[in-house]
């Protein structure tokens, strides 16, 4: 599903990732932990092709979905906008995207109303689940997902361990950056980055 | 004579499917875009008034007021086109990602600001005509709709290049600045992107001079301009495709 190999970045003279290879299989539920400034986000962006490595390879196979950290929404537009914007890239139709987007706000627990309200209106928990919407409405066969319960309620939290559970049996492969160690039993493996103490040339 | 049938309805088949990844992939962005902008109403009202409070400002004791005003329509247009490319970062490279191209999430906002940059346009050139009763006013439109015709594509070339908004708006200031302060015969002039609407406008209260060479001059900038600023974003998400 994805091979990374020899993964080297640095930002300026900060080095945040040095040999970081990782291999994911169909389906494998995947934990990402480390400090602060360890490369978490980093190595996501690049497993996303958002970002390139110094250095390394990196293979996927099949379509990624990205939740980032932080969302980066539209605060004038509305849930269906957005999941109107997203469908067509995706190979959906608008109605198709708005539809198949509230079934997936709807699992949730998005608040049903909501659905016309500008992003700026919504709570931090409803704009990440919209995040994470996002993330999964092309059918992804690859999920990235960073914090991707940041806000989520109690229950919203227990949920989403329960559709990735689900993702999983569905041959979904799932990465989730998270500093919660009741976290580490809801996965196959875990995989700890720690922040890499030199600077380029030092 | 089945062969051509055929072959004309693959034609127009052809012709369907390009019409409609247009209207998804190009059309829609910038009807979102435009969704957005239209929620912005105080920037909206500022985006049309500040271009008017410089020609209201130097109207009274000057007659190069008509090229103030146009000109500083630059900073609205250009601003609101920074200000759509830069607002739009986190979300753009997800949905690069998603599947659109960097370049069709451009021509949209293109042809959204265009669009709007011409409304003001009309707006702003009626009061003009009314307001100083050029020579020429047909130069004047020419000259107010080549400002926009530029500052759109420059506004999304420097919001596409820049990393952050405080050194975009510094560069408009910059440029917008030095293209009112300087004469359109100076030389330095002649090589910024708002020249050939300057020259325009300064002939439409009375003075000579030839028209065409500023209006191609204007198009080959607004071209190159917007050629940048798409490299720019397919520069960003090389990664991605």
């Amino acid at each position: 599903m994805l091979t990374a190999s020899g993964l080297h970045h640095s930002y300026g003279a900060r080095k945040v990732l040095r040999d970081v290879s990782l291999t994911v299989r169909v389906g494998e539920r995947i934990a990402i932990v480390g400090e602060n400034g360890a490369g978490k986000t980093t190595l996501m962006r690049i497993c996303a092709r958002l970002l390139a490595p110094d250095a390394g390879t990196l293979e996927i196979d099949g379509r990624v979905g990205y939740c980032p950290q932080i969302p980066g929404l539209h605060d004038l537009l509305t849930p269906d906008e957005h999941l109107a914007l997203f469908s067509p890239a995706l190979g959906l139709t608008r109605e198709q995207g708005i539809a198949r987007g509230r079934e997936l706000l709807a699992e949730f627990g998005f608040p049903g109303g909501d659905h016309g309200a500008q992003i700026r209106h919504l709570s931090g928990g409803c704009q990440q689940k919209l995040n994470l919407t996002l993330a999964l409405l092309g059918g992804a066969r690859l999920l990235l997902l960073d914090e991707p319960y940041q806000g989520f309620d109690h229950g919203s939290y227990m949920n989403f361990w329960d559709h990735v559970a689900r993702w999983s049996r569905q041959g979904i492969a799932v990465i989730v950056v998270t500093h919660m160690l009741a976290d580490l039993d809801l996965v196959d493996r875990v995989v700890s980055l720690t922040p890499v103490h030199e600077e380029v040339g030092g | 004579m089945s062969d051509v049938s055929a072959a004309t309805t693959h034609a127009t088949r052809a012709r369907a499917l390009v019409r409609r990844h247009w209207a998804e992939h190009v059309l829609l962005p910038a009807e979102m875009a435009g969704r957005e902008l239209a929620r912005r109403r105080g920037a909206l009202g500022l985006l049309t008034l500040l271009p008017l409070a410089f020609y209201a400002a130097s109207r009274a004791d000057s007659d190069y007021a008509p090229v103030l005003g146009g000109i500083a329509m630059a900073f609205s247009i250009s601003g609101a086109a920074i200000f759509c490319v830069m607002s739009s970062r986190r979300l753009d490279s997800r949905l690069v990602l998603s599947g659109y191209r960097p370049r069709e999430l451009m021509i949209g906002r293109l042809l959204l600001l265009e669009s709007l940059g011409t409304l003001v346009a009309l707006v702003f050139a009626g009061v003009i005509v009314l307001g100083s009763n050029p020579a020429d006013p047909g130069e004047l439109f020419s000259g107010v709709f080549l400002v926009t015709l530029c500052a759109v594509p420059f506004g999304l070339a420097v919001g596409a290049l820049v990393p952050s908004e405080l050194e975009s708006v510094l560069i408009l200031i910059g440029v917008v600045g030095v293209q009112l302060t300087l004469s359109p015969s100076n030389p330095v002039a002649k090589f910024l992107p708002f020249w050939g609407a300057q020259r325009l406008l300064d002939q439409a209260g009375g003075g000579a001079g030839p028209t065409t060479w500023p209006i191609v001059v204007a198009f080959l900038y607004a071209a190159g301009l917007f050629v940048i600023a798409c490299w720019a974003v397919n520069r960003r998400y090389a990664n991605v495709r």
